[in-house]
């Protein structure tokens, strides 16, 4: 960078790697929100799974939910973040190298996302679903990420850094934090593993996670983005910088805490329950303090907010936040979880926060970007305020519907009636009931496909506006060196201190983790003598991993909580013993099929072959997809040792006997169900078919304890 | 109120961030308000439940069945139609047309998926034959194995779910079926009841 003058900088912004990440977003939003409307047609209309199983709704679930949050919102937020933080430092970023890598590694990693998900190579943990060699790429670009990030922190023109650099801070520091515990596993093969922790451990972890997710994927790097594009989208000052040095810190402190707000009234120590409860509910003054301070900054231009479509998307967005942060620490409430928990309210209540909030600003970020950064104006206004509104009735009738749903069948599972007995024994009667609310939401998420849809066409015809020169920005910026904080106190002093200002956040989000989950790592502690169990036998551990494979725990949980409801519907509530060797936990966040902790010796194992195949032959009304494959696939016997020996290693007590056969083992185990199933009737060589595997875990389930 | 606004509608000098400027107004009133009443409400109920002994969740599940045990046997005792029936009065619903209405429909719900839908036998026996796997297929014979249930050879019980008079209709429903010899009958199970 040549001086123009002394003491006055001519920088040039990188333009390009952002416009990258836009288009990036854009296409793998379509690809994001296309996926959902399937996987909310396969609930409403089974058929949809189309028998094909890398088309069936447990494998493209986490396909919908993974592109959404890292290919949808990642690239956004890293389009927002590489171009804001220029312009806030007055730097250019710290290396085009690494932007590229950047960029070009993240769009790998999804591809790899999109292949490996629909194949079933999964780890089984929900957001978290990428197997091992994914979970490092992840890493190294996170790093490559954070490197330039600080890179360009380093050589910045301000002395001060503003509160949207403050948001970008703590994502990059606590998402690599949880990224890299959460994933830590042993692997088995190429694209196999299981993660070190099991049972409350692994729900614990992995809540913590996949909250904070939500909250440092979700809602950090969007409160960011919110500072710098809504002020600049209104020309108004922020509100109150008092204010958001409070919600920051409160938010960042908080939220870390939140986790088990996912595992209330389960067999999770009652301590970290009511820890993640009232931390929860704590956290809705700190998460208004953001929405107040984006909506009040609009005093005096809210004019705008009829005349600008891209205002309309941030005000929306931000009311949207409002609403879900409320509705949050609601549902953290021990008893109204106990009614929300399991249901569609949750799906509801996350969908007004991903469609509402992250996607509502991603498509103000982008109707205000790419016109600048193509040096033109938007196409058409008027189409993109009509964008707005079909999404707006798409998210309403999403939610409202959702909502409906939840609270319907939440209150059928625990209607019970005068003489103590449940009203609805019959679960299916639960879904069918709440089936036309399903048809609903398929038209809301139509409706927000359609409105995204008209974006891209506006979006098209502005390019072919696009100056035909639009080289990137440059500047002249004033700086003879950063001036120094000498002479600053508190926290005006600390904003001129990057790298004291990383280590406190890093202390916050450090300080709950660990006073967290800690304390569940010497599990013994936690389980009775008389509630351990016998780890799985061989067959059935190949029978488990077919479960998660074919990702039957994004319906069914396993996890009977200690509400009179679950015990009268599934039995006695679960323990933390059960769980005890599961890598992962299999605790599940949806019943959209029955719990299945006690399913075990249940139903004869013809009926478990029958309802495999086609679970209407057996319930008429289920909506649980067809399984055909599973009678025609192969158990890969051969793989059995080296599992159980991970398994081992990570303290499940195998003895060396069962380890050196456990092939052999579940041969025998085969043969005996085959012979069985054959004896009533079952034709064909299925002996050494996935189904057989998959019935004796099925069979195993509940019936593993230690009984004296 | 007039000052507090000033204050706030002075930008803060020096904070110019590529053009945003910053206000400082104060915390609103309410806002505060509701962030020390969710965290004092967060200490009281930490203090309560985790220190003070407050009933755990282990206790709560165990008063809420109690009180449902309760239930159970208040409309066992309130309701003699619950209270066991005679031989008599059990075969007399095989003859009542409402009451084996009412035991078909239970059937159709519950039964099907591993009886056929004619009673034939699928994955459990085929209940239209003569031959019986428990005892002799009579009225009370098949309700009291309706209520338990054979768990481990996988016929569910039933009594949690199905109340006791609907048991009793289901079962008149099945012996209703005798010699009704559905198409694709399973083979028989059991031993052969000749009356
Ligand atoms: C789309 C959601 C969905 C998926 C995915 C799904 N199920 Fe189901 N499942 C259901 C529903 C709904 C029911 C209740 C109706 C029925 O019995 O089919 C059910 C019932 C069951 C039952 C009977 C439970 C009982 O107590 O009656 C078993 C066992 C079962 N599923 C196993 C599986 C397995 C194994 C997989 C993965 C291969 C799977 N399910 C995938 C929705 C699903
Ligand atoms: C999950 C499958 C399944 C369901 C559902 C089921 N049964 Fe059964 N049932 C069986 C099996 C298997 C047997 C045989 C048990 C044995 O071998 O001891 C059986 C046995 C019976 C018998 C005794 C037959 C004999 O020969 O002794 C009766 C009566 C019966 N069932 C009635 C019912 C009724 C009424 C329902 C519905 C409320 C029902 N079953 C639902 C599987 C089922």
């Amino acid at each position: 960078m040549s001086n123009h003058s002394p003491g006055t900088d001519t920088v040039t912004y990188d333009d390009d790697i952002v416009k990258k990440f836009i288009f990036a977003a854009l296409l793998f939003g379509g690809v994001a929100f296309l996926v959902g409307v399937i996987v909310a047609l396969q609930l409403a209309y089974w058929q949809f799974n189309f028998d094909t199983s890398w088309l069936t709704f447990g494998r493209l679930r986490p396909l919908h939910t993974n592109a959404a949050i890292f290919a949808f919102a990642g690239n956004i937020v890293f389009a927002g973040i590489y171009h804001s933080t220029q312009r806030l430092l007055k730097a250019r970023m710290f290396s085009r190298a690494l932007s590229c890598i950047h960029f070009w590694g993240w769009q790998l990693i999804i591809v790899a996302a999109a292949i490996s998900l629909p194949l079933g190579l999964t780890t089984g943990k929900e957001y978290a679903e990428l197997e091992w060699p994914i979970d490092i790429a992840i890493t190294l670009i996170w790093v490559v990420f954070a490197i330039n990030f600080f890179g360009t922190l380093a050589k910045r023109r301000v002395q001060h850094i503003y509160v949207a650099i403050w948001f970008y801070i703590a994502t990059i520091v606590t998402v690599a934090v949880l990224h890299i515990v959460n994933s830590l596993a042993l692997p088995v093969s190429m694209m196999k593993s299981y993660p070190v922790f099991a049972g409350i451990q692994d729900a614990l972890v992995q809540w913590w996670y996949g909250h904070n997710a939500v909250a440092f994927f979700l809602t950090t790097p969007f409160l960011g983005l919110m500072y710098y594009y809504l002020p600049k989208a209104v020309q108004r000052p922020v509100y109150s910088y008092r204010l958001s040095i409070i919600h920051f810190w409160a938010l960042v402190f908080m939220y870390i805490w939140a986790g088990p707000h996912h595992l209330l009234n389960t067999a999770l120590p009652d301590w970290a329950q009511t820890l993640g409860m009232i931390f929860s509910v704590a956290l809705w003054a700190p998460s208004w303090g953001g929405m107040i301070n984006g909506l009040l900054t609009l005093r005096g231009a809210w004019d705008k907010l009829r005349t600008e479509p891209v205002v309309k998307f941030f005000v929306a967005a931000v009311t949207a936040y409002g609403m879900s942060t409320f509705e949050g620490p609601l549902l953290s409430i021990k008893s109204v979880s106990s009614l929300g928990h399991y249901t569609d309210w949750i799906v509801g209540h996350v969908h007004v926060g991903t469609l509402g909030w992250n996607g509502f600003m991603a498509f103000g970020i982008s109707y205000y970007l790419l016109p600048r950064i193509w040096k033109t104006q938007l196409y058409s206004k008027s189409m993109a305020t009509a964008h707005f509104w079909v999404a707006t009735v798409g998210i309403v009738l999403y939610y409202i519907s959702m909502l409906s749903a939840g609270i319907t069948q939440g209150l059928m599972w625990r209607n019970i009636d005068s003489a103590g007995r449940l009203v609805y024994p019959d679960f299916v009667e639960t879904v069918t009931k709440i089936i036309p609310l399903y048809q609903v939401r398929v038209v809301g998420g139509t409706l927000f496909l359609i409105g995204f849809l008209i974006m891209i066409y506006n979006l098209f015809k502005t390019a072919q506006t696009a100056a035909k020169d639009a080289t990137d920005e440059t500047v002249q910026v004033a700086f003879k060196g950063l001036p120094g904080v000498e002479g600053e106190t508190g926290h005006r002093k600390l904003e001129g201190l990057v790298t004291a200002f990383t280590v406190l956040t890093l202390i916050a989000i450090l300080i709950g983790s660990v006073l967290e989950i800690l304390p569940t790592l010497n599990l013994d502690k936690y389980v009775a003598p008389a509630s351990k169990v016998h780890p799985f036998s061989p067959l059935e551990i190949a029978g488990r991993d077919i479960y998660i494979r074919e990702g039957c725990y994004v319906c069914h949980s396993q996890m009977i909580r200690k509400m009179p409801s679950d015990v009268l519907r599934f039995g006695e509530p679960s323990t933390i013993g059960e769980s005890m060797y599961d890598h992962p936990f299999q605790w599940g966040s949806k019943r959209t099929g029955p719990d299945l902790s006690r399913v075990g010796k249940k139903y004869p194992s013809l009926w478990h072959f029958r309802h495999m195949i086609d679970p209407r032959s057996i319930s008429e009304h289920s909506v649980m997809p067809n399984y055909p494959w599973l009678a025609s696939q192969k158990v890969d016997f051969y793989s059995l040792r080296k599992k159980l020996s991970v398994l081992k290693a990570l303290g499940v007590p195998y003895s060396d006997d069962v380890l050196g056969r456990a092939d052999v083992i579940a041969e025998e185990e085969a043969r005996v169900i085959a012979e069985e199933l054959k004896g009533q009737g079952v034709e064909g060589k299925i002996e050494d078919k996935d189904i057989i595997a998959l019935i004796a875990y099925l069979q195993a389930l509940g019936q593993k304890g230690i009984k004296e | 109120m007039g000052d507090s606004k000033n204050l706030g509608d002075h930008v803060i000098e020096g904070h110019d961030y590529d053009g945003i400027q910053e206000l400082n107004n104060p915390l609103p009133a309410w806002w505060l308000g509701i962030f020390w009443a969710t965290c004092l409400f967060g200490l009281a109920y930490y203090i309560y439940y985790e220190l003070a002994g407050g009933p755990t969740l282990d206790e709560e599940l165990q008063t809420a069945m109690s009180e449902i045990h309760a239930v159970k046997e208040e409309a066992q005792a309130a309701n003699p139609t619950a209270a066991p029936k005679s031989d008599e009065e059990l075969n007399a619903l095989v003859s009542d047309p409402a009451a084996l209405e009412k035991g078909a429909q239970v059937f159709q719900t519950n039964c099907v998926a591993c009886h056929g839908a004619k009673g034939e036998g699928t994955i459990g026996p085929n209940l239209t034959d003569d031959y019986w796997i428990h005892k002799k297929g009579t009225m009370s014979d098949i309700v009291s194995l309706i209520k338990t249930g054979v768990p481990d050879k996988g016929m569910p019980p039933w009594e949690a779910a199905i109340a006791a008079e609907d048991i009793e209709k289901t079962a008149a429903f099945i012996v209703s079926l005798k010699g009704t010899n559905p198409p694709n009958a399973k083979a028989p199970q059991g031993e052969q009841v000749t009356e």
